[in-house]
């Protein structure tokens, strides 16, 4: 034990160190160049090993994966855009892009309509009762996507009915006599895939609660007076007082939720492991690469899902300059 | 002046792109240059079987002057292909399943074993067909079993059953489905199933198919089946999944209905058969049920006498095929004499036989371990379904593809038996997933 802290530690201070001693080279090697081309040079050789680092860590990989989509499972030869039009013209594919689709369209949207309602329920509480409910709402953001699995597992277990039901769910309806029900088998009308989701909105409903809910109090008193003064409506000064003012954050957050959404993969992989038409795109993903061998689906999988998630990067960081240049 | 930046950028990617291109995967020669009497063993089982097994092997080396790396590893499939890749061998190791064993064996680098040990010996004293299952297409014996399971073990609850009518196993498919019949005439639940196993649920019910495969059609084949010789979804397969439909899945036929089977834990599924009265009769399980963690505690302490197990019957009363598994240790270091010595032992009946008295978990591949080495009355009696073996396959999942094996068979059952696909539909996607 006593070893692997003194371990710890050098790694620390050899890192830190480490950083030291670069800086300090880059610097001095700046330092011999003649001064107009030591100020011309030195911001770029300060940038140079974060630089280095993600083009080591991200761009690297990311081309190589460009490359993989259009090679064959094992890597070895180029098919062209055969892994492409295998997956797209597969019914299986195209069920775990609907399911996927399902996933943006409900979660990023629920989460801020709950996020909402909680903020804006628990800002008339009185302080105490305010504290409570938040910290209750916003535990579930603390337990992992896998715990999360186990606990709700518990509520939609299904035994034979012969057997005691340890499921939540299950234990309400044969307690009214009913038989139980094998919930995440529910596949007609997607039914499954809700319960699914509905897990990720208990998980990220207090990470919304907890911006949208700063964002109103920070909306100015004043203007929610001159309403009140004109007679607006309780309803009217929501929507039309308070919404328009915490606009930036709900965009934030739903970013925030969609790009999570894109990447949803333990809770499905822990519930059914895309059984039961259940499937999304990250766990597809994952299955290709580790249950197939097929490198070529794998990689192309995730070139489809960053093309996708492109756009909205994008967009999220213009609208984080917008919001620079406003203030 | 927009449009510098993104040219750039393009630009860059675009190198980038270029001196990545050329770099797809390619593979080195070589092989295990140790000759000393210090050799690695590399497998995959760990905690108490890895003790035990220790525990066996070690007083034997050291009398015999060899010293041995234990090297067990939960991750043996993935490792072994590190160390494959990088040429880092052991000097043997113990695979989990032939289908990785096969792969690697393809690169050279495993020995055939033709020479090292008395084939002779083990041809005449190995489960009949266990051999094969070491064996890559051309026949060539890369490696040999050294431990073994028994998958087509039905369970039944002694007292129960005896009052229901069961008290020895059908001779044949038949009286297994009168028996069936007669159970669920009565008002009462024949079968117990379950196929739920968190990421891997599917798995059991690829065990049932494969099991009616051989029972069906003989080891010929089935394992031209496992390899993909005939198509997955060849009639003879349909007929299968139509038979396991009648024998189990029919309504009646099994605890909780067809709809229970994918969500119902294959560890915990056969536990009704304990209640009272009883929520099953039978309940087809591999002999690894009676370890710790499945039945219930009160029917671990008496397992002689609350549970009795019979063989999935053959298609004739003189046909008795078994389904099974087991541990395949194979050699990198064809020169080393010490690693040689040591397959033999591995292989050898002395071996098994201490094993068999060490260990409650383990079933020896050969015949000729005495019936009264193992410890327990339901050890015996499934070294005793094994022996009575007259054709012996492996599991035939764990020899395809993975995309097949642990991916599309395991998947598409699944499926099928949760009502989403029929039959024909199941077996046509499972063909269409095999890797070409």
């Amino acid at each position: 034990m006593l070893i692997k802290i003194v371990n710890a530690l050098l790694a620390v201070l050899g890192g830190v160190a480490g950083a030291v001693v670069l800086f300090y080279l880059l610097n001095k090697f700046a330092e011999i160049l003649p001064s107009r081309w030591e100020e011309r040079l030195k911001p770029y050789l300060f940038l140079l090993p974060a630089f280095a680092a993600i083009a080591l860590y991200l761009i690297y990989p990311t081309i190589q994966t460009l490359v993989y989509s259009f090679a064959n499972a094992a890597s070895t030869q180029f098919v062209g855009f055969k892994n492409y039009s295998d997956l797209l013209t597969s019914s299986a594919f195209q069920n775990t892009l609907f399911n996927t689709l399902l996933w943006i369209i409900v979660v990023p949207a629920g989460t801020i309509v709950l996020g909402l309602m909680i903020a804006s329920l628990a800002d008339r509480l009185r302080p105490s009762g305010e504290k409570f409910a938040k910290t209750l709402i916003f535990l579930p953001l603390a337990i992992g996507a896998v715990g999360a699995g186990a606990i709700w597992k518990f509520i939609y277990a299904a035994n034979p009915p012969t057997q005691h039901q340890i499921g939540l769910l299950n234990g309400i309806v044969t307690g009214f006599g009913g038989n139980p029900v094998n919930w995440l088998q529910l596949s007609s009308g997607r039914l499954n895939s809700f319960l699914l989701m509905v897990m990720l909105l208990w998980a990220q409903a207090g990470f919304a609660m907890v911006l949208l809910s700063a964002a109103i109090k920070g909306v100015p008193t004043d203007t929610l007076e001159a309403a009140r003064l004109d007679g607006a409506s309780e309803g009217a000064i929501f929507f039309r007082i308070v919404i328009p003012q915490i606009r930036t954050t709900l965009v934030t957050v739903f970013i925030t939720v969609l790009i999570g959404v894109l990447k949803t993969f333990d809770i499905v992989y822990v519930m059914t492991n895309g059984n039961f038409n259940t499937n999304v795109v990250a766990v597809d993903f994952y299955n290709q690469l580790f249950t197939n061998s097929n490198a070529g689906y794998a990689a192309a999988i995730v070139v489809m899902l960053m093309i996708v998630i492109i756009p909205v990067m994008v967009y999220q960081v213009r609208q984080f300059r917008a919001e620079e240049v406003a203030r | 002046m927009r449009i510098r930046p993104t040219v750039k950028a393009a630009a860059v990617l675009g190198a980038a792109a270029a001196l990545t291109a050329g770099c797809l995967s390619s593979g080195g020669g070589g092989g295990s240059s140790n000759t000393g009497n210090t050799i690695t063993m590399m497998y995959g089982f760990t905690g108490n079987q890895s003790d035990d097994f220790q525990a066996v092997v070690k007083p034997w080396a050291q009398k015999n002057n060899i010293t041995i790396n234990f090297a067990p590893t939960a991750d043996f499939n993935n490792l072994i292909n590190t160390k494959v890749a990088a040429n880092q061998l052991p000097d043997i190791a113990i695979f989990p399943q032939p289908g990785i064993m096969r792969t690697i064996s393809a690169t050279g680098k495993l020995a055939d074993l033709s020479s090292v040990l008395t084939m002779s010996d083990l041809q005449s004293n190995m489960l009949p067909g266990a051999l094969k299952a070491g064996q890559n297409d051309s026949g060539t014996q890369y490696a040999v079993l050294v431990s073994a399971n028994v998958k087509n073990g039905v369970y039944f609850p002694k007292k129960a059953a005896t009052a229901a009518g069961l008290t020895q196993g059908p001779q044949t498919m038949d009286q297994l489905q009168q028996l069936t019949n007669t159970i669920a005439g009565t008002g009462r639940t024949p079968w117990c199933f379950g196929i739920e196993a968190a990421a891997a649920t599917g798995w059991p019910a690829t065990d049932w198919v494969e099991d009616l495969m051989v029972i069906n059609n003989g080891s010929d084949v089935y394992n031209q089946w496992v390899q993909h010789k005939i198509p997955f979804n060849d009639p003879r397969v349909l007929s299968v999944l139509n038979q396991l439909d009648q024998l189990v899945l029919a309504n009646g036929h099994v605890n909780g209905g067809r709809n229970a089977v994918a969500s119902n834990n294959f560890g915990t599924a056969g536990n009704p058969m304990f209640d009272n009265p009883p929520g099953c009769f039978m309940y087809r399980q591999g002999n690894f049920l009676t370890q710790a963690g499945f039945f219930p505690k009160a029917v671990l302490s008496d397992l002689d006498n609350t549970v009795g197990v019979f063989p999935m019957p053959g298609k004739t009363a003189e046909s008795k095929p078994v389904l099974g598994g087991g541990d395949l240790a194979g050699l990198f270091s064809a020169n080393n004499d010490s690693a040689k010595k040591v397959l033999q032992y591995l292989t050898s009946s002395e071996f098994q036989t201490a094993m068999a008295k060490k260990a409650s978990w383990y079933l020896a591949p050969r015949k000729d371990v005495p019936l009264d080495s193992y410890p327990s009355k339901t050890s015996q009696n499934f070294a005793q379904i094994q022996n009575q073996a007259t054709e012996w396959v492996f599991d035939g999942s764990d020899q395809m593809p993975g995309a097949v094996g642990s991916g599309s068979f395991w998947k598409e059952m699944t499926a099928w038996i949760s009502g989403q696909e029929d039959a024909k539909t199941a077996l046509d996607k499972i063909e269409a997933s095999w890797p070409k």
